[in-house]
Order: C-alpha cells, then structure tokens, then sequence
C-alpha cells in the first residue's frame, strides 16, 4: 500500500520504466493501481532502433508484474517522509 | 552492540537498514546497491544513489571454476523503485 | 460359544518414533544453528541463521554465498526472499 501511495503522489511527473523484457519506456505517468499497474502518457523508447514497433506508439498500459525498475525524480521523492511511512507500515504489519 | 539482538522476523534486518547503503541481488545476473528509504512485504524496494551492476554470463556456463562471467556493466540511477519479485538478497551493510 | 473378542483398545497405539518431528519442528530447532540454504538457482549460503518468517524469508549471520563450491561473496548479515528458497539444511547436529 506504502509503495502505491508513492506512486499516486508522482502522477503527471517523468518517468521511466525498465521492464523485464529489457525495453526502457520514459513517460509521463498518468495513472497507477494496487497492484502497480502503471498508465504511461507521452512515451518514448530508449532505443528506438532495437524496438522499432514502438515507435508510433504514444501511450500505454503497463502490467505492474512485467516492471523490473522504475526510475523516478528525485526531487518529488521525500526520503525522510518515505521512511517514516516504512516505519509505520512495519509497526502494524508486526502487530497485527 | 550485537545488532541481531533485535531481530525477531526477517523483515527487521531490512527495517535497521533503512537509510543506510544496502546490497541488493537481484534475478538476472543484477546487482544494486543503493541507501534504503522504503519497502514492504513484497520486498519492493525504493533505493537513491543507486548503482547497478549487471554481469553477462557466458551461455557455456558449465566448467567446474563457473566463472562464465564475459561482460560486466554499471550504471547509476539516482532514485529508483525495485519490483520485489527480482529480489533474491538484501545485505545491510557490513558492521562488523 | 465361543470366545467374545476382547474389547478394542480405548487408547490408540503411540505414534512410532519420529526422529525429527514435523518440519515446523525442524525450523524451530534449527534457529540460531549454521545452515546451509540452497536456492532454486543452486547458489548455497552457509551461516547462522537469524529467522524466519511464513514465507521462507531468512536472515542469516555471517553469510558465505559458494557457487559451485566456491565462495563467490560475504555477508555480515542477509535477507534473502523466500521464493528462492529450495532447502533449509542443518549444518550442525540439532
């Protein structure tokens, strides 16, 4: 839950996305689930050149199981409040 | 300061690491390290100052040393989240 | 008549000897011990092993990761995600 609180604070910010597949999509992120499923905006591929089926591509659904990274922007990212919320969610994880 | 006093169940190494430089691998033939600022129960991580290694093993991979190790490459990413399904091990760091 | 059969035993038969109790058990005991862990990718970590969870999620002390054999890394302390683990083993008497 922790994770796709995240998520939801970045939406309309840059980023990309690394899949398992090795395909690299950098766009805006538009909309993300519970189970990190992620809708991208105003996409761009990496390497063009070895994806070229990409191309006319401008947006798109991301499976989360398929995702190996995402790489976010740092300065949206509060570590310190991130690691509060951890905390947090491991006290009542153990409690329960 | 024996740092396993504290640690009932798995999750608490990774719950001390936060904040600090851990060593993450990864499926894949990968390797992170990066300082810690979140988790949860599925081991998806968001990790700064990350670098990546990622080692390209030779497909004959089958001689007693099993050193199949051709290629490595790093790279740095500056805020990153990790789908927790790649996760194989966490390492804190070392305080010996 | 014959002999009326005498009446079943009220108390079933003991259990026979287990030497090692149920895998829980096994768990249980095994804390705190060296251990070898084996991963589904044949990898082995031998230490001493923290905890663990319902997952199979381990923490281990003094952690030697050997592949085929050799020992490829340490660790003073590791996490390692339970889906990888294919066996727990005792690398010391219980």
């Amino acid at each position: 839950m922790l994770i796709f609180s995240v998520f939801k604070t970045l939406t309309d910010q840059r980023v990309t996305v690394e899949l398992k597949n090795d395909l690299s999509i950098t766009g805006t992120l538009k909309s993300v689930d519970q189970f990190l499923n992620i809708r991208l905006d105003a996409i761009e591929v990496s390497d063009q050149a070895r994806h070229p089926h990409m191309m006319a591509v401008k947006n798109c659904f991301i499976r989360g199981s398929v995702v190996r990274y995402v790489q976010l922007p740092a300065e949206h990212v509060d570590t310190q409040l991130l690691e509060d919320a951890t905390r947090r969610e491991a006290a009542s994880q153990t409690k329960r | 300061m024996d740092t396993s006093a504290g640690i009932q169940e798995p999750f608490d190494l990774i719950r001390l690491s936060l904040s600090e430089r851990v060593f993450v691998k990864l499926r894949g033939d990968r390797e992170l390290t990066g300082i810690l600022h979140a988790y949860d129960g599925h081991m998806n991580l968001i990790l700064s100052e990350v670098e990546e290694t990622i080692m390209l093993v030779d497909g004959a991979d089958s001689g007693p040393s099993g050193q199949g190790i051709v290629n490595v490459t790093k790279r740095k990413m500056e805020m990153l989240f990790v789908r927790g399904d790649g996760v194989i091990l966490v390492s804190p760091p070392s305080r010996t | 008549m014959g002999d009326t059969p005498p009446p079943p035993e009220a108390t079933p038969p003991p259990p026979p000897p287990v030497t090692s109790g149920s895998p829980t058990d096994f768990l249980k005991n095994v804390v705190g011990k060296r251990v070898v862990v084996r991963l589904t990718s044949g990898v082995d970590y031998r230490g001493v092993l923290s905890c663990l969870d319902g997952y199979m999620n381990i923490a281990l002390e003094q952690t030697e990761e050997h592949v085929n054999g050799i020992v490829t890394n340490r660790y003073g302390d590791a996490f390692i995600r339970g889906n990888n683990v294919l066996y727990i083993s005792a690398a010391e008497p219980l």
